[in-house]
C-alpha cells in the first residue's frame, strides 16, 4: 500500500510535463502571436484574404489615403491620388510587398498579446499611421510622368522624410483590373513593384557621379588635369562612343558635359579594384534598407570585364544596375556634406510598438563620403545644372544634379535625373527615372522640375 | 481519532456553498450572451441554464442533507467545466443544448451509481471478470458493427448509431479499463490473472488501433503504463513495454504508410495552412486573437471551423472568453491530478489508490492530447476535452471516471468509516 502511494507520485511527472507544455505554448504564442494573428486567413481582419479591419493611413497633411469602414478598406476619394499613392500605401491583398499596409500590417491592425484583436473586432479599426508623403505632390509627380512608366522619389536629406514616392505602372485599387493577374500581353508587367524601392535599372551617365567620386579620392590633382575627347575611347578590346567630340576639357567640364570618352578612360585609369571599392563604399553590392524595407541591391561587378567593358561600366552601362532609391540616398548624402540619412516613410503612429521600432533605426553606414569629397562633388553638380542644363529649367531652386540616358537593348533609353537643391531652406534630393523615356534632358528634367516646383509652392 | 476524522482534519472541505455560488455567478454571466442574442430573449436556452444550475444545487443539497457528505471538490470542478461546455454549445449550436444537458444528467447518474458500486471492494472484485469480458467483447463487437454499418467517420471507425443516438463505444470502455486494471492489481495476484489483464489491455488497445482511433489508443496505453508502474514499480519492465510499443508503432507505420501520413503535418502546420494543418492553424490564430480577456461569447470566428464544439472547443474558449479562462480550464485538470495524489494517500485500499491516480493520469493525459494536439505541440489525434467538449459518450465517460477519484476519498462514505 505504501509503495503504491509513493509510486502514485509518478503523476506529478505528468503534471510537470503538462505545465511545461503550457509554458512552451504560451512562449510560442507570445513570440509568434503577431505573425500568426495577422495571417490573411484571420476572418476578424480579412475577407477572402483581403484586409478589411485596420487603422487609417494618412498623408502628412492628414488626408486619409485608406481607412476601414463598413465596406472594408476604402481608399481616398480621388482616382489619381489613389493611383499615385498606391505603391506607398499598398494594396489590401498584399501583392505590393513594400506597401505600408503590408509591411506595417500588424501595427495597423493593432494586435497585442494582452488584448488580441479586441479593438479591431469592437471598433472595426486599429492603429493609425501618418506618412511623410504629401499625396498632392505624389499626384503632381504622377501627372508629370504622363504616359510613361517610371518612378519619382523626393526626400528631405536632412530629416530623411520622403515627401514624394510614385511608381508607374500603377492601378486604381478601388477598381482593380480583372485581368491583372491573368494578362499575358505584358501591359501589367511589374505593376506590383514599387520601382523606387524594388527596381534596379541601368543607370547610364548618372553613374559618372560614382566614377567622379572615385577619381576625386584616388587621383591626385584631378581637378587640374586636362583630358582630350576625340569622340570615342579606344582600347585593344573595343571602342566606347562619346555623345560628341568634346576636344580638350577639364575633369569638371567632362562631368558637366557627360563625356563618355573621359569617364571610360578614368574607369580604366582607376582600375577595377579602386572603382569597385568606391562603388561599394557608396552602397553598391550591399543590402540597404530604407522606408522600412530592404531595397533591391544596386550592382557593380566588373570582375571579368575587359578594358572596353570597364570603360562602358564607367559610364553606367555594361552590367551596372542601380536602385532609384539608392541613388536618391547617394544624392542626399552628397547634398548633406557626406552624411547619408536613411529615408523614412512614417512620420508617426498611434501604435506604440511601431513608434518604438522607428525610433530605433540605426544610422546609415553603408554610404560614406568624406565631407571634402562631397563638397567638391556638390560644386561640379551645381556647375552642371548652372552651365549646361540651365537654371531656367529649375526656376528659383539652385539645383545641383546629373542626368543619365541609359541605353537598353532594343528599347528607348531610360531617362534619369538625380539632384538636389542647394538652398538651405529647401533641403530636398530627387531621383527621377523614366522607363524607356528617351533623352534625359528633355524627359527627366521637366518631370523633376514640375515635382520640385509643386513642393516649393506647397511650402 | 478515526481515520475519517483524520482525513477530514487533513483536507478541510472548502465551503461548498460559497464555491458553488461563485460557479453559479460565473455561469450566469458567461451564459448571458447566449440567452440574449441580438436583443432577443432565448427562453429555451435560459431554461436549460436555469435547470442546469438547479441540478447543481439540488445535488449538493441532497448529498449534504440526506447523505451527510461534505466533500464536493470533484463535483464543483465538473460543474464548472460542464457549464463552460454548455455555454459554448448554446452559443454555437443551440440545438445541441438539450442533448448536452441530458448527457450531463446521465453522466451524473452514472457517477452516483459508480460511487455507490465502488463502496464495497469485495463487490468490485467479484464484478471484475464480467466487466472485463463485457468491455472487451463489447468493444470488439462494436468495431465489427461500425465497420459494416457506419463505416469511417472523420478517419476513424469509432462512431456507433443506436436508436438515433450516436456514441463512441471506446469512451464507455475507458471506465472499464481503469476498473479492471485497478481491481486486477488490488492484491498480489497470480501470474495467470495478470496475464489475463495483459490480454485485456492489449486487446483493447489493438481494437482501438483497428478502429483508427489512435488518440484513445494512446490514452489507454498511457493508462496501462501508469497502472502497471504503480503496481509493480518495475521501471525496467515498463521501459521494455514502451520500447516494444514503439517498435510496434514503427512496424505499423512501415506496413501501413497511410497511418503515418495522418501525422505528417505535425510541426509543419503553417506550411499546410489550408490543408492538413487547417484546424491547428485556425485554433492558434483565433485563440490568440482573443487576447487575455477574449472577444466576447458569440464574437469569435473559430466557431465556424469544423469540430469547434468538440475537438477545438478549448480554442473557442480562449478566443471568446480569453486566454486566462482557457488556462484556468486546463489548470483545473492539473489541480485535479494533484488532488488525486493527495486523496490516494489516505484511501482505504490499493484498489482505490490505483484507480484514483490512474484516472487522474488518464484525464490529464487526454487534456494534453487535446490542447497540445490542436496547437501542434503534439500530433493531432482528435480527442475531446473532458466535460467541456460537446458529446454524450465523452461526457458520461468523464463523469464515470471521476467516480474513481471520489471513491478513494474516505469522506465520500461517511457511514462506512465512522467507526473505524
Amino acid at each position: 500500500m505504501r509503495n503504491t502511494v509513493r509510486r502514485g507520485y509518478v503523476l506529478y511527472a505528468l503534471v510537470v510535463a503538462f505545465v511545461c507544455g503550457l509554458v512552451f505554448l504560451m512562449y510560442s504564442y507570445a513570440v509568434n502571436g503577431e505573425v500568426w494573428v495577422t495571417k490573411r486567413v484571420n476572418n476578424h481582419l480579412y475577407t477572402n484574404r483581403q484586409l478589411t479591419t485596420a487603422g487609417s493611413v494618412f498623408d502628412r497633411n492628414g488626408k486619409a489615403l485608406v481607412e476601414s469602414d463598413d465596406d472594408g478598406r476604402s481608399f481616398i476619394n480621388d482616382v489619381t491620388l489613389r493611383k499615385a499613392t498606391l505603391h506607398t500605401v499598398g494594396d489590401i491583398q498584399g501583392y505590393i510587398a513594400t506597401g505600408v499596409q503590408t509591411i506595417y500590417r500588424p501595427y495597423l491592425i493593432g494586435y497585442d498579446f494582452v488584448n488580441g484583436v479586441y479593438k479591431a473586432v469592437k471598433d472595426g479599426t486599429g492603429n493609425d499611421i501618418t506618412l511623410t508623403i504629401d499625396s498632392d505632390i505624389c499626384k503632381a509627380a504622377y501627372n508629370a510622368l504622363g504616359y510613361n512608366n517610371g518612378t519619382v522619389g523626393v526626400y528631405n536629406y536632412k530629416t530623411g522624410e520622403v515627401i514624394c514616392m510614385v511608381s508607374k505602372p500603377t492601378y486604381d485599387p478601388e477598381n482593380k483590373p480583372d485581368d491583372i493577374n491573368t494578362d499575358t500581353s505584358g501591359k501589367y508587367d511589374g505593376i506590383y513593384l514599387n520601382r523606387l524601392l524594388s527596381g534596379v535599372f541601368t543607370p547610364g551617365s548618372v553613374f559618372k557621379t560614382v566614377v567622379a567620386i572615385s577619381a576625386i579620392e584616388n587621383i591626385d590633382n584631378i581637378s587640374e588635369r586636362t583630358f582630350k575627347c576625340t569622340g570615342k575611347y579606344k582600347t585593344e578590346d573595343g571602342t566606347v562612343i562619346c555623345n560628341a567630340t568634346h576636344g580638350k576639357l577639364s575633369f569638371e567640364k567632362a562631368y558637366n558635359k557627360s563625356c563618355n570618352s573621359v569617364f571610360a578612360q578614368l574607369a580604366n585609369e582607376l582600375g577595377k579594384k579602386k572603382l569597385t571599392a568606391t562603388a561599394e563604399k557608396l552602397g553598391f553590392n550591399s543590402s540597404l534598407s530604407a522606408c522600412g524595407v530592404n531595397l533591391s541591391k544596386s550592382l557593380f561587378n566588373v570582375k571579368g570585364a575587359d578594358k572596353n567593358e570597364l570603360g562602358w561600366a564607367g559610364i553606367g552601362q555594361h552590367t551596372v544596375l542601380a536602385n532609384p532609391c539608392h541613388l536618391m540616398m547617394l544624392t542626399g548624402a552628397i547634398a548633406n556634406g557626406g552624411n547619408a540619412v536613411t529615408p523614412k516613410i512614417v512620420r508617426n503612429s498611434t501604435s506604440e510598438k511601431l513608434s518604438e521600432l522607428l525610433g530605433n533605426i540605426s544610422p546609415l553606414a553603408q554610404i560614406s563620403i568624406d565631407t571634402e569629397t562631397a563638397s567638391q562633388m556638390k560644386k561640379i553638380m551645381r556647375s552642371t545644372v548652372k552651365n549646361y542644363y540651365g537654371d531656367s529649367r529649375f526656376p528659383g531652386l539652385e539645383m545641383c544634379g546629373k542626368t543619365g540616358t541609359a541605353e537598353v537593348d532594343g528599347k528607348r533609353p531610360h531617362a534619369w535625373f538625380m539632384g538636389f537643391s542647394q538652398k538651405e531652406n529647401f533641403p530636398y534630393a530627387i531621383v527621377v527615372m523614366v522607363e524607356n523615356g528617351g533623352s534625359a534632358s528633355s524627359v527627366a528634367i521637366p518631370v523633376a522640375n514640375k515635382v520640385l516646383q509643386a513642393i516649393k509652392s506647397a511650402g | 481519532m478515526t481515520k475519517l476524522q483524520e482525513a477530514r482534519k487533513k483536507y478541510k472541505s472548502v465551503d461548498v456553498g460559497f464555491v458553488l455560488a461563485v460557479i453559479t455567478v460565473f455561469q450566469l454571466c458567461s451564459s448571458l450572451p447566449t440567452i440574449i442574442t441580438d436583443g432577443k430573449f432565448q427562453a429555451v436556452t435560459a431554461l436549460y441554464f436555469l435547470a442546469y444550475i438547479a441540478v447543481e444545487w439540488v445535488y449538493v443539497f441532497v448529498m449534504t442533507l440526506v447523505f451527510r457528505k461534505h466533500n464536493f471538490e470533484i463535483e464543483c470542478i465538473a460543474f464548472f467545466l460542464c457549464g463552460l461546455g454548455m455555454t459554448i454549445t448554446a452559443s454555437i449550436y443551440p440545438g445541441g443544448l438539450k442533448k448536452q444537458f441530458i448527457a450531463i444528467l446521465l453522466g451524473m447518474a452514472v457517477y452516483t451509481f459508480l460511487v455507490w458500486l465502488l463502496k464495497d471492494v469485495k463487490r468490485v472484485m467479484k464484478l471484475r471478470p464480467y466487466i472485463a469480458v463485457l468491455a472487451g467483447v463489447g468493444l470488439a463487437a462494436s468495431f465489427v458493427v461500425i465497420y459494416f454499418t457506419v463505416g469511417k467517420k472523420n478517419g476513424a471507425y469509432n462512431w456507433m448509431n443506436i436508436a438515433g443516438f450516436s456514441f463512441q463505444p471506446s469512451e464507455i470502455v475507458k471506465i472499464a479499463f481503469v476498473y479492471v486494471g485497478a481491481a486486477t492489481l488490488e492484491k498480489l495476484q497470480s501470474s495467470r490473472s495478470i496475464l489475463r489483464y495483459l490480454i485485456f489491455a492489449v486487446g483493447c488497445i489493438g481494437i482501438l488501433f483497428l478502429m483508427r482511433d489512435f488518440g484513445t489508443a494512446l490514452i489507454f496505453f498511457f493508462t496501462f503504463i501508469v497502472i502497471s508502474f504503480i503496481r509493480s514499480g518495475d521501471i525496467r519492465s515498463i521501459a521494455f513495454i514502451c520500447v516494444g510499443a514503439l517498435l510496434g508503432a514503427a512496424l505499423i507505420i512501415y506496413v501501413k504508410p497511410t497511418v503515418a501520413s495522418r501525422f505528417a503535418v505535425y510541426r509543419h502546420v503553417w506550411e499546410n495552412m489550408d490543408g492538413a494543418g487547417y484546424q491547428q492553424t485556425r485554433t492558434m490564430i483565433y485563440s490568440l486573437s482573443g487576447g487575455l480577456f477574449g472577444v466576447g461569447v458569440g464574437n469569435g470566428k473559430l466557431r465556424g471551423i469544423f469540430a469547434s464544439t468538440t475537438d477545438l472547443i478549448w480554442g473557442v474558449i480562449c478566443e471568446e472568453m480569453g486566454l486566462i479562462t482557457g488556462l484556468l480550464v486546463v489548470l483545473v485538470f492539473a489541480f485535479l491530478a494533484i488532488y488525486s495524489i493527495k486523496i490516494s494517500k489516505s484511501s482505504p485500499s490499493t484498489f482505490y489508490s490505483i484507480a484514483c491516480v490512474s484516472t487522474a493520469a488518464m484525464l490529464l493525459f487526454q487534456v494534453c492530447l487535446n490542447i497540445f494536439g490542436i496547437t501542434d505541440i503534439l500530433p493531432l489525434t482528435g480527442v475531446t476535452l473532458p466535460f467541456v467538449s460537446r458529446g454524450g459518450s465523452s461526457m458520461i465517460c468523464s463523469w464515470g471516471l471521476i467516480a474513481f477519484i471520489k471513491a478513494a476519498d474516505l469522506r465520500s462514505y461517511p457511514k462506512l468509516y465512522k467507526s473505524d
